[in-house]
């Protein structure tokens, strides 16, 4: 009896919670199919008839789906070079011993620590000096250098990766960076896929980085296109499109999340060495 | 197995940088080339931009390119209003969000972009803007700014000129403060709805506790926040000579808005949220200064019947009046439902102004004729002034010429009242030397001090005196007088 009181407080807690977490979501969606005025005067969970023209008004001032395919067109690669290197970085740290090794680590821990905002106008006389202003290379290349990914995967490598199982593969004659690919690469994975998962809602939701270097209208990433719905002369006409151009632009996180959070989850209770 | 996957998803990796990669190069290769042919076009320009007699320029032959850099979206229609009277141009407008606009300017420029051509600003970011240097001097030769002088208004002129007096920007639009006030109600309450005799009734601040007061015995309020009279908070400059000026009149706004609060005459009506919209509308239910918006036993839930229907046991009431700047004439427009046509405005307490987009040329741009010719057509010309009155439906423009021309129009939102005549009348008693670099941080701690006040946190001595002290903190250059 005991415990089912427990049970039921804990799914009573949870419930609540997960309604808290769920309903700011609805309300974008639901406001999203309402007029300006019906949002400002007032706040429902019933869908209202305006999606049709928040639809022309959002694509009145740009294509929406252009900036899907800009933003895509960065994250994609970026999330990608940025988690792959991290992981070589990281299993080499974690595994190699070498002169200055310990001093490196530093450098990555205090690095992390720095706000990237803090080198912003240094960063665009880099980009700009390098004539790569208004192209998304300054925005996908620098992924590579992640140096929070790169601990929390050090620190992961040292719990999940038994020596025994390098030393195996050296006896066998597989050279280093095979050993990595083929063996130390997939038990990672589930660490790897949980930054990979930060990582793309990093790159897909950064704001500040794209809008100093991007400059045609053409490439803005979509966190850019959609900022500049506010700054029409009448905000408040403006906010039903606002809320559906949100809505939009959260699909691609909600479809990454929901493939791979079973990495996340199996992160937790992985090991490589199965007894 | 794995290694298969992997290098595919490399490669896919890769093709789709690649991708992006390539997409830039082919760009890249275009813009030298275009903005090199641009300079070549333009150059022919100047020559007919020297015999400079203001207002007659047929130059319809312009070409070229120019990049706009805005944070209102009105430009984009100035844009493309440019580009119609003048087919060989090609505009590039970016819209940016206001607040993330000086960050952006500051970058591209300081990083020494050679675009934008036309960058804009609003009063409060511009004075950092000319110390910066990023508005071209517009004083000198082929410019000669201060020829036109006379033809905008001359609180937006002397706006648009950094702390030497040189002509930096210049707005197309006026943003001077007035009330705007509900005719019938003026009439049942006071008997007339001309708006000489109601700006009596706001013509200093006892006078509109006073009306406040009225108006609330007849079962109305006043206004529907208390941040209606900020535009008119105060006839002085806050620093003159080095030394912080809290003038008598600042303390009278204070005791004011102290009363106003306390005694409940407005609606409690958080400015921009909904009930201050829904205020516009008509009746409101009357909260008070514990059941403010955002309480728990104010639900507005479930669309506008239930907002009625949560509300159904409160008291209602109406208000009488806003205090916007004249860009307020289409917000209001906008929310006012049905009761258009019912609106007058009128002047306040003292003068004042709020906000307006100044549009200058970049110091680094290399088609600067070209984006003087766009300054002088979207400020200084009258047909474009007719053709953006009739556009935008009673955004008020800055050109002298025009406002007079247009002083007779009728506004039917205000019941056929002549608002173009009465804005530049707002407009001609505003003085700007009254405005100072200090106006924001001081007046923001001024307002937090009422706000102290108001709801009873500290008396009105202390008020002052921490006013003082976080003023002597932020400002150690200022003489204080206690």
């Amino acid at each position: 009896m005991a415990t089912k009181i427990k049970k039921a407080i804990l799914y009573i807690l949870l419930i609540l919670l997960a309604v808290t977490c769920l309903v700011p979501f609805l309300l974008m969606m639901v406001n999203s199919t309402r007029s300006a005025t019906e949002i400002m005067t007032s706040f429902t969970l019933i869908p209202g008839h305006n999606l049709k023209e928040n639809w022309d008004l959002v694509f009145s001032y740009f294509n929406l789906f252009l900036g899907f395919w800009n933003s895509l067109k960065v994250a994609i690669p970026a999330t990608i070079l940025g988690a792959y290197f991290s992981a070589l970085t990281a299993y080499a740290m974690a595994v190699y011993k070498f002169k200055g090794e310990k001093i490196l680590f530093y450098v990555i821990v205090i690095f992390m620590m720095i706000p990237g905002q803090l080198g912003l106008i240094g960063f665009y006389n880099l980009v700009s000096a390098l004539h790569l202003t208004d192209s998304y290379i300054p925005l996908i290349i620098p992924a590579i250098a992640a140096p929070g990914t790169v601990f929390f995967l050090r620190q992961y490598v040292l719990s999940v990766l038994p020596m025994e199982l390098l030393e195996a593969a050296r006896i066998d004659g597989a050279r280093e960076l095979h050993i990595f690919h083929k063996i130390v690469f997939p038990i990672m994975a589930p660490g790897v896929a949980t930054m990979a998962i930060g990582g793309f809602i990093g790159n897909w939701n950064s704001y500040l980085v794209p809008l100093i270097l991007l400059n045609t209208p053409k490439k803005f990433t979509l966190p850019v296109m959609i900022s500049s719905l506010s700054a029409s002369q009448n905000i408040a006409s403006n906010q039903g499109a606002t809320y559906l151009a949100v809505a939009i632009s959260v699909i691609p996180i909600m479809i990454v999340f929901c493939f791979c959070s079973k990495y996340i989850i199996s992160s937790i209770s992985a090991g490589s060495v199965k007894g | 197995m794995k290694l298969k996957k992997l290098t595919a998803l490399l490669l896919a990796g890769l093709m789709a940088l690649s991708l992006a990669a390539c997409g830039d190069d082919n760009t890249d290769a275009n813009t030298p080339a275009t903005s090199g042919s641009n300079d070549t076009n333009v150059s022919t320009t100047p020559a007919d931009d020297n015999t400079t007699t203001p207002a007659d320029d047929t130059a319809s032959d312009l070409s070229g390119k120019l990049v706009i850099w805005t944070l209102a979206a009105d430009l984009e229609q100035f844009a493309d209003r440019f580009k119609e009277m003048n087919p060989g141009v090609k505009t590039e407008v970016v819209v940016i969000a206001p607040a993330d606009y000086p960050t952006k300017v500051e970058a591209a420029l300081l990083g020494g972009a050679k675009e934008p051509d036309i960058i804009v600003g609003e009063p409060q970011m511009l004075e950092s803007m000319y110390d910066a240097g990023f508005f071209e001097d517009l004083n000198q030769a082929p410019y000669n700014a201060q020829d036109y002088a006379g033809q905008i208004v001359d609180y937006v002129w002397e706006v648009g000129q950094d702390a030497d007096g040189i002509q930096r920007a210049i707005s197309y639009q006026i943003t001077p403060a007035g009330f705007f006030y509900r005719r019938d109600i003026a009439k049942t309450v006071f008997g007339t709805d001309d708006p000489a005799e109601i700006g009596k009734l706001f013509a200093d601040y006892d006078t509109i506790l006073e009306t406040g007061r009225t108006l609330k015995e007849k079962g109305y309020r006043i206004f529907a926040s208390d941040a209606e009279i900020s535009y008119f908070s105060g006839d002085s400059a806050w620093v003159i000579d080095e030394k912080l000026n809290l003038d008598q009149s600042r303390i009278d706004y204070m005791d004011m808005s102290v009363a106003l609060y306390q005694e409940d005459l407005t609606a409690y009506a958080a400015q921009w949220a909904a009930p201050w919209y829904q205020a516009m509308k008509g009746p409101v239910p009357i909260l008070t200064a514990e059941t403010q918006w955002g309480t728990d036993d104010m639900p507005i839930w479930n669309g506008e019947d239930a907002f009625a229907e949560a509300t159904e046991g409160m008291e209602t009431t109406e208000v009488f009046a806003f205090g916007l700047p004249a860009w307020g004439v289409l917000t209001l427009r906008d929310n006012c439902g049905d009761t258009s046509g019912l609106w007058g405005a009128c002047a306040g307490p003292a003068y004042g102004f709020g906000g307006g987009t100044f549009i200058g040329i970049s110091s680094q741009s290399e088609r600067k004729d070209l984006a003087w010719e766009f300054v002088k057509f979207c400020t200084l010309n009258e047909e474009t002034a007719d053709w953006w009155i009739e556009k935008s439906q009673g955004d008020t423009v800055s050109l002298v010429s025009a406002l007079e021309k247009h002083a007779n129009d009728g506004n039917e939102t205000y019941g056929g009242q002549q608002l173009y005549a009465f804005w530049l009348e707002q407009a001609e008693g505003i003085d700007y030397s009254k405005v100072t670099m200090y106006d924001k941080a001081i007046g923001d701690a001024w307002g937090s001090a009422i706000s102290a006040v108001k709801t009873g946190e500290k008396t009105k001595e202390q008020a002052i005196s921490d006013f003082y002290d976080e003023v002597a903190a932020t400002y150690p250059n200022l003489t204080i007088e206690r």
